[in-house]
């Protein structure tokens, strides 16, 4: 990296500032930036299903028909009473049982069956291997449906705090059932939903630091790895055990993601708050 | 089914580390959280800074990381400190450095409960307790504590359920000893030992919907009692509506 400056440059930095930037640019630390991509992916992607989720149980919990309805309140119940983490593993090996349980059903004969010794899969061929790509996006979608139950409950509430006048008034204008909830309720909902949703947001980029679990090299197991001790100087620099340092610049990066989160939810909540905010803050 | 209930039992010394995990922290941290209440809301703007910054920060990072981040400080200062003083037995246990993070965490989610609703007591009420000629403890005592702690009472029974469910991560951060197996531990295990997920992880969730509801039912009753003395709420009325 420092190869890369400008000679004056490199001149004018002096020698500690140089063995510094020397170090916190050497491969390995370079592998634990980008690493940051995995947990901006899942907080991103599992966001936007949390929100899809949310959105789905809601309806769900207000359909007419009674087991609809009774699936949305099983879904928002049960996966907010069990811990995130719980339902964070779960998912994916559950998911990935089930596929290789329909695979096996086609693939496996009754010899290849007999043959295998390991518990799981009942047949080597049903094997199904998940790399880093599939847990990240399986981590995602079970993130999302983690939180969408809390969505769920968010979105619930909004919908029903948005004025009845105002529907009122738009069926009495002629409008059909379902244009009266796209144009009116959902429209008018964000502004109740979205200090909820915030909490709902900062849970799950909370949530994004269990991606270690799931055998995804993240930014945790980067920070346990360059932190660990290292007594090698062909590996590294040498130090004792720094791991704290790397877990406290993630805490610090956590942080900021938090500070920059809100700052993102009182722009949007001025947005949608255009010409309503100082009703419903009242 | 038997092999559910034997599960069940196999589970249950489990259990026991995520309630000690919950138990030895909830009390502490209520305590820690009136103070930090009062230090984020107190006009000293040292002791405000410093409160609302601790409040900030463990609010928002990850339970996780913050379990990583005190367990590696422990280690690294085990030669220099703790092993000297003969105590490093006891500050790298599991069994006391994870409630004493859960009790760092709780204590800045709860304050910014007690923070809220201090914030709603009555005005008025606090004017005329010094109209009394009440004292600052006198105050405390017989107006602003009864206040606080009713407003603030639903969203702690929340935070009392989220703590306990947080206890889940505590053993994949802190070193397992022997046997002292949490939920999650447990159920990661037996799955790894016959990969049987619709078992294990449904049995652990069991145990901690069990115990939400423990807590919910327990919580409820005291709220109960702290709204005592208000106009009655209507009765929660059971009318099912089979189709709306």
């Amino acid at each position: 990296m420092l190869d890369l400056l400008p000679e004056w440059m490199r001149d004018g930095l002096g020698d500690d500032a140089a063995f510094w930037i020397g170090y916190l640019t050497n491969g390995k630390h370079l592998a634990w930036y980008a690493s940051f991509q995995f947990t901006i992916f899942a907080a991103l992607i599992g966001g936007a299903l949390a929100l899809v989720f949310g959105l789905v149980g809601a309806s769900l919990k207000n359909a007419r028909f009674l087991p609809l309805r009774a699936v949305g309140d099983f879904y928002s119940a049960i996966v907010r009473g069990v811990p995130d983490v719980l339902f964070f593993l779960f998912f994916p090996l559950a998911f990935e049982q089930t596929v290789e349980w329909f695979v096996s059903s086609r693939v496996c004969t009754p010899d290849s069956i007999a043959a295998s010794v390991a518990p799981w899969p009942p047949c080597p061929q049903a094997n199904w291997f998940l790399g880093t790509t599939e847990y990240l996006l399986l981590a995602s979608v079970s993130l999302g449906l983690v939180y969408g139950a809390f969505a769920t409950n968010v979105i619930h509430g909004a919908m029903r705090a948005v004025p009845q006048g105002q529907l009122e008034a738009a069926r009495a204008y002629g409008f059909s059932a379902a244009q009266v909830r796209w144009r009116f309720q959902i429209r008018q909902m964000w502004v109740y939903a979205l200090p909820g949703l915030s909490n709902v947001w900062l849970l799950l980029v909370k949530a994004t630091s269990l991606l270690s679990l799931l055998q995804i090299a993240d930014i945790v197991l980067w920070a346990d790895r360059l932190g660990a001790p290292n007594f090698l100087p062909a590996v590294g620099l040498v130090h004792p055990d720094w791991r704290w340092r790397y877990y406290l610049a993630l805490l610090v990066f956590y942080i900021l993601v938090t500070w920059l989160s809100e700052k993102g939810f009182e722009a949007l909540m001025r947005r949608a708050g255009r010409g309503v905010l100082a009703e419903v803050r009242r | 089914m038997e092999v559910i209930l034997n599960e069940i039992l196999r589970f249950a010394p489990a259990a026991l580390f995520n309630i000690y995990f919950a138990a030895a922290s909830i009390p502490i941290g209520f305590g820690l959280a009136i103070l930090f209440a009062f230090g984020k809301g107190s006009k000293n703007p040292l002791i405000s800074a410093v409160s609302r910054g601790y409040i900030y920060a463990f609010r928002g990072s990850p339970l996780f990381i913050q379990l990583f981040m005190f367990y590696s400080l422990a280690l690294s200062m085990n030669i220099s400190t703790w092993k000297p003083m003969g105590i490093d037995w006891l500050v790298l246990h599991p069994l006391f450095l994870g409630p004493l993070v859960l009790v760092l965490n709780t204590t800045a989610y709860t304050a910014e409960i007690f923070y809220g609703a201090l914030r709603a007591v009555p005005h008025g009420e606090l004017e005329a307790a010094r109209a009394y000629g009440m004292g600052p403890w006198q105050q405390f005592r017989s107006v602003t504590w009864p206040h606080m702690i009713r407003l603030a009472w639903p969203a702690y029974t929340n935070e009392v359920v989220f703590l306990f469910h947080a206890t889940a991560i505590v053993y994949f951060a802190l070193p397992v000893i022997g046997e002292q197996k949490d939920l999650m531990i447990r159920a990661k295990e037996a799955f790894e030992r016959d990969f049987n997920a619709y078992l294990h992880f449904p049995i652990a969730a069991l145990y901690f919907l069990a115990v939400s509801l423990v807590v919910f039912f327990v919580f409820g009753r005291i709220y109960e009692r702290l709204v005592r003395h208000l106009e009655r709420a209507p009765k929660i009325r059971f009318s099912p509506k089979w189709l709306r």
